[in-house]
């Protein structure tokens, strides 16, 4: 972790062009229905000493960028005819000129943007990299196909370790000048992962590159939840014998138990604006829901049923809070106020419903269910209306969290054997597996940007 | 001695009516929708009566509730015969937090057996299996333990003897991804604490 913050200053990040083409034309209408796919090409990203190495740097590249724009399901990857075998074999040393290729230095007007539009593309990216003293750096740019113009050109700088990262940033920006949204390819995911004997806090980039680990509590850590802002998770472990809850600083490495009740401490819920954390505590003899300061202090009451009430989520805008409870006789969706009034049934089909993650966009809510013939990930309305199920033939789906930006899902599921974590879009699409260590892989959650980094 | 056995007698009577009794108002079935409208046997009963200690008559109560008050120190300290607390191991239904017969039996066997050895604590564990997401599992393996505890109570064991945990589904006794596994891990085990 502390490296991963070491290497944030070494990534310095220049603008090649000045704003003149950031006028605010929208390429991709992503909210409207009637929205289609777009065309974009990659072109494999040039190395400017074309030793063996840069050369699968190039090609590693430009995969990265391509499974980004691929998992933000808003493009169509056009791939240029011959390409594809020459991609089968990494390393693979081909590099004669393929259609509109970027060359280092090389601007707009040398660059044959027909044969990229005879393929259908309306964009392409073309990126260069060089290596000169262990340093990377990247020039990368996007233009537009059909006017033949350059949208955005940036060039990043950084250690050789930085690769993925300075791509993910470019692959932001493409996201932000082509839909005007913020895209997430630099965010990461959290989870838990059993490897020894022991469940320890595990971090990965959102696309399931660069593990490590974040706990050493030789211990059993279950629920991470990061806070709003990014910066802080709170989990339950077993550290001192019992479930109690922890705060720990993703930056500074510190720390606190923050709830250590009698009985459970388990299922932290950060309040979407990062002031409250709901949990669930049974140290009045029943497991129920409760609120505190992200300190432990100020801990309110908010359920009060003898049957078991669990896994508090947030709603976006921090009014209600749905939660797990078998008052009805099994576990099933409940929705309430953030106070505890007002308490409303949601799920009624399916007897074993659990986990409800509430989207931080809009009025949708995640949670895993028997339901489809197996455990399923499961998406309703946050009335209950509307109820779908996600997946099928995934073993035992379980532990839905979204992105940040409410367009997909991560989840953990048993296909292939031990449960891993997997990305989908929330239409149930796009399955992809990002988790591949050993042990088993549950409880991912996906960090938010961190505050400080918006642009 | 004869006194001794006659109580136990006493015992065995009120145990077997209050099973018939809990087997009456909580069939059990996997399928669970016995528990719809359930308003939590055991652990609910926590707030009623404090039921028959040992050589009180059974009444009729939905659950044999805790006996709150420090009790029974029975047994001077003598050579207590050692007891497998492993075979004492309990079973749950799908779901369910509710004693078995054949767990009563055991929870009987552990309390004969504490009330020799008058100092020994016990902790126990509840687990459950992996359907579900664990957050729900350690809250029913929390009611799995509590339901057992309850009852030890109400065979006269002090409260301040017995402790409980929840592993949820962390600490499978059967990995396996099979029913037959499954069932095997929603239990509840008893381990000697100092």
């Amino acid at each position: 972790m502390k490296k991963q913050v070491l290497f944030l200053p070494a990534l310095i990040l220049l603008t090649l062009f000045l704003a003149h083409h950031l006028s605010a034309k929208v390429y991709i209408d992503i909210r409207s229905p009637s929205f289609r796919k777009f065309p974009i090409a990659i072109s494999t990203f040039q190395s400017s000493a074309p030793n063996q190495r840069n050369m699968q740097l190039g090609e590693r590249a430009s995969e990265i960028l391509k499974n980004d724009l691929d998992i933000s399901g808003f493009f169509s990857l056009v791939t240029p005819p011959g390409s594809v075998e020459k991609e089968a074999r990494p390393g693979g040393s081909d590099p004669p000129s393929k259609p509109g290729e970027d060359r280092p230095a090389t601007g707009v007007e040398s660059l044959d943007f027909q044969p990229w539009a005879n393929l259908g593309a309306e964009a392409l990216a073309t990126g260069v990299l060089s290596l000169r003293d262990g340093s990377l750096t990247l020039e990368a740019r996007l233009y537009d196909v059909v006017k033949k113009e350059l949208i955005v050109g940036k060039r990043y700088i950084g250690e050789i370790t930085d690769l993925s990262r300075m791509v993910h940033r470019f692959a932001d920006e493409i996201i932000f000048a082509l839909t005007g949204e913020q895209g997430f390819f630099q965010t990461k995911i959290i989870f838990v992962s059993q490897v020894g004997g022991f469940k320890e806090l595990y971090q990965m980039d959102f696309d399931g590159r660069n593990v490590f680990q974040v706990t050493n509590h030789k211990s059993i850590c279950l629920s991470p939840r990061v806070s709003p802002d990014g910066t802080q998770v709170a989990f339950t472990s077993y550290k001192f014998g019992n479930p109690d809850l922890f705060l720990l600083n993703l930056r500074t490495g510190e720390e606190k138990r923050i709830a250590s009740y009698p009985g459970l401490n388990i299922s932290p819920a950060w309040s979407p604006d990062g002031k409250r954390i709901a949990l669930t505590l049974s140290k009045d003899g029943n497991s129920e829901i409760y609120t505190m300061n992200p300190d432990g202090t100020g801990l309110t009451r908010v359920t009060n049923h003898p049957a078991i009430d669990v896994s508090p989520t947030w709603s976006p805008d921090g009014q209600r809070i749905a939660f797990v409870s078998s008052r009805g006789g099994n576990p099933q969706i409940y929705v309430m106020q953030a106070s505890g009034q007002n308490i409303q049934r949601l799920t009624f089909e399916g007897n074993y419903n659990t986990h409800p993650s509430w989207s931080p966009r809009g009025e949708r809510i995640a949670f895993d269910a028997t339901m489809g013939g197996g455990r399923n990930i499961c998406l309703m309305n946050s009335d209950g209306s509307d109820l779908r199920v996600l997946t099928a033939n995934m073993g035992q789906c379980e532990m839905p969290a979204w992105s940040p930006d409410g367009r997909h899902l991560i989840f953990s599921a048993t296909r292939d054997g031990e449960p891993r974590i997997f990305l989908m879009n929330a239409e149930g699409t796009r399955i992809k597996r990002l988790t591949f260590q050993r042990g088993s892989d549950t409880y991912p959650y996906w960090i938010p940007r961190l505050r400080e980094s918006s642009r | 001695m004869v006194k001794k056995s006659s109580w136990w007698l006493v015992i065995l009577v009120s145990i077997v009516a209050v099973s018939f009794l809990a087997a009456g108002c909580a069939k059990k079935s996997v399928v669970k929708e016995e528990v719809a409208g359930r308003p939590a046997p055991a652990v609910e009963a926590k707030k009623e009566e404090p039921p028959p200690p040992p050589p009180a008559p059974p009444k009729v109560e939905p659950a044999p509730a805790p006996a709150p008050a420090p009790k029974v120190e029975a047994a001077p300290p003598k050579a207590v015969e050692p007891i497998d607390l492993v075979g004492l191991r309990i079973q749950y239904a799908f779901d369910d937090y509710s004693l078995s017969s054949k767990a009563k039996e055991n929870l009987e066997k552990l309390a004969g057996w504490m009330k020799q050895a008058d100092t020994a604590k016990i902790q126990v564990e509840g687990h459950a299996c992996e359907i579900g997401t664990n957050e729900y599992n350690l809250a029913l393996g929390e009611r799995r333990a509590n339901s057992a505890k309850t009852y030890l109570e109400g065979l006269g064991i002090g409260a301040g003897r017995l402790s409980t945990i929840s592993y949820g589904e962390e600490r499978p006794l059967d990995p396996g991804h099979t029913e037959a596994a499954r069932s095997k891990n929603r239990r509840a085990e008893f381990v000697m604490i100092k």
